[in-house]
Order: structure tokens, then sequence, then C-alpha cells
């Protein structure tokens, strides 16, 4: 029974302690689930603009970035550009990019926008940061085993794994068994 | 107390205008010091498969969703070359288009014939391939292969 005591207590202190991890983990959990319906880090708005057509394949690189920024009435400085082809030139601004095609009068514009909350939390999930967090990581998943162990043996009684826990235990078992027996094996 | 804190911002300014000045890094240290046209390996790219060189350019391209590769301007007109690295191992930010990226990385090619994109793009009806897509993946006279390079190191500026 003071085996008991101990483990709630370290079940609700941890808890306290990785609430937030817990947290950040399942959120990007969600999010990185879905990367193919769904860009779980970037909003990215794309259009496309009908611009004067320039038959001009003699044009510099320059002038053609200045005759684009002009037909789109763009404000925004243009940090640099690459040249994709004899009519084709891409336009880099900040969080925004310019495709054209001047000889058929078509920009397609890319604005993009970090998800906040989300593109912080898979940072983290997805451990891009490794270094010391890699270790963070490694010690949340170690009390995370460690909150399942004790959250088995803090109720006692019939609510507890001696009653219907022992039910609830069984199910969660097999649940990932049966998608493993149908998808994996 | 107040001069720890001041300290400290200053620590903290300093060592961001460091790292500002330097880029941001993306996987491991970057060793080799001499930098090799991206030309230059895409005209003998048989000569450089499997070896590791160090180039530069600015990044006109961005995997959208994984940040798995990025897509460099050549000294060249109109050349590219694309850089993929393992995923999750560096993630390139969207940020990054724009930007002047120096690469370390090997060079590897891969069958055209065999890609994914191109028998879905090419193998029924070519009719249906974009202009982009008909210029890199349908072409009758396009080079049976394609050169990436294999990301192992970067320095974004």
């Amino acid at each position: 029974m003071k085996l008991r005591r101990y483990f709630r207590v370290i079940h609700r202190d941890f808890g306290y302690l990785f609430f937030a991890l817990v947290i950040i983990y399942s959120v990007s959990g969600i999010a990185v689930n879905h990367v193919d319906k769904w860009n779980p880090n970037y909003k990215i708005e794309k259009s496309s603009i009908k611009i004067k057509t320039l038959n001009d394949s003699t044009i510099t690189d320059e002038s053609l970035a200045k005759y684009v920024v002009t037909q789109l009435d763009i404000k925004d400085s243009v940090k640099s550009s690459f040249r994709s082809g004899l009519f084709e030139i891409r336009l880099f601004m900040e969080n925004k990019t310019i495709d054209a095609n001047v000889k058929k009068g078509i920009a397609d514009l890319e604005v993009i926008s970090s998800r906040r909350f989300f593109r912080e939390s898979n940072y983290l999930h997805l451990n891009s940061a490794k270094k010391a967090w890699t270790y963070v990581a490694d010690y949340f998943a170690i009390s995370l085993i460690l909150l399942a162990v004790t959250g088995l043996f803090m109720v006692p009684g019939k609510n507890g794994l001696e009653g219907r826990g022992k039910y609830f235990v069984m199910l969660g078992i097999l649940v990932p068994i049966i998608f493993l027996l149908i998808y994996f094996y | 107390m107040k001069n720890h804190i001041k300290l400290v911002v200053i620590m903290l300014t300093l060592s961001t205008m460091l790292f500002a000045s330097d880029g941001k890094k993306y996987g491991k240290e970057i060793g080799l010091k001499e930098k090799t046209k991206i030309s230059e390996v895409m005209s003998k790219p048989e000569t450089y498969i499997g070896k590791k060189v160090l180039v530069e350019g600015t990044v006109v391209n961005v995997c959208e969703k994984r940040g798995c590769w990025i897509e460099l301007s050549s000294d060249k007109k109109y050349e590219t070359i694309k850089v993929k690295v393992n995923d999750g191992e560096i993630v390139f930010p969207m940020e990054s288009k724009g930007k002047i990226a120096l690469v370390e990385g090997e060079l590897y090619s891969i069958d055209n014939k065999e890609t994914k994109e191109h028998k879905e793009n090419c193998t029924e009806d070519k009719s249906n391939c974009s202009e982009e897509k008909a210029k890199s993946d349908c072409s009758d006279h396009k080079s049976e292969k394609t050169y990436l390079l294999k990301g192992l190191g970067a320095v974004i500026k």
C-alpha cells in the first residue's frame, strides 16, 4: 500500500511537470499525422494574376524583374530573383514568391505564413532542434512510461486494475494488435 | 543585480549578431573549404558521382510539406540543382526561398523512367503534362538520369 502512495505522488507530480509537453506532442502528433492533407507548419496561399504579355527574349534579368513588379504594383522589396526561362522569372520577397511567365502573361503569387504554435510544436516533436533537446525528449518519453505504469496502480478495488481497470487495459492492448494484424502482417 | 541583467542582455545580443552573420546551420558541419560551381557539377556529373562537393546558390524552391529538399540556382542561366536530405534529419524552412545557401553534399543520380512522377505523368498521355512537367519529365530527348545532391550540411544566409 505504501507503494501505491509513491505511485500516486509520481503520477501526480509528473502529470504537472509534463502537462505542457503532453499538449505540445499531442497537438503536433495530430498535425503531422495529416501531412498529406495539409501543411502542418505553414499556411500557403496561392493565386494567379494576369499581367500584360511581353515577347522580348533579349530583356535583362533586372528589366524583367522590374517589369513584373510594375505590372503587379508590388510595394515589397525584391530580395533576389531567379531567371528560370527565357520569359520566366521568379522573384523572392519577404514570405512572398512570384513566379511570372511574361510571354503567357501570368504571375503566380505565393504567400507563406507560419502556423503559430503548430510550427513550434512540430519543431520540438520532430526533434528538429537536436542537441540537448534530444535528452529532454528522451526523459519525457521515459516519464510517459512511468506515468502509464503508475497510472495502473493508482486506484484500488473494483475501479482499479483488479476490477474494471483490467478490461480497459486489455482493450487498449487489443486495439494496436488488431491494426497490426490488419495492416502489418 | 542590474549589472548582471545588463551583462546577460549584452551577451545574448552579441551571440545573436554572431549567429546572424554566419547564417543558419543545418545538419553536419561543413568540412570542405573549396566551392565547386553548380554548372561544373552539372556539366560533368558522372565525374562527381559519389563525391562530396560544396556548392553555393540561391534557394529557388523548398519542399512545402516536409522541408526535405531545396533547389539551388546555378551560376549558369536557367539551371538548378536539387538538394535532397533525409526526412527529418534536416528540415529546410520555407523562409529559405530567395536566400543564399552553401551546401555540402554527395552527388547521386536517379533513373528518370523509374520515378513515380514520370510514370504518373508520362506513361499514358503526354498531352496531360503541364508545360513544366513536359519540360522536365516527358521530353523524349531528356537525359535518362537526374542528378541530385544528397545534402549533408548546409548554411543558409
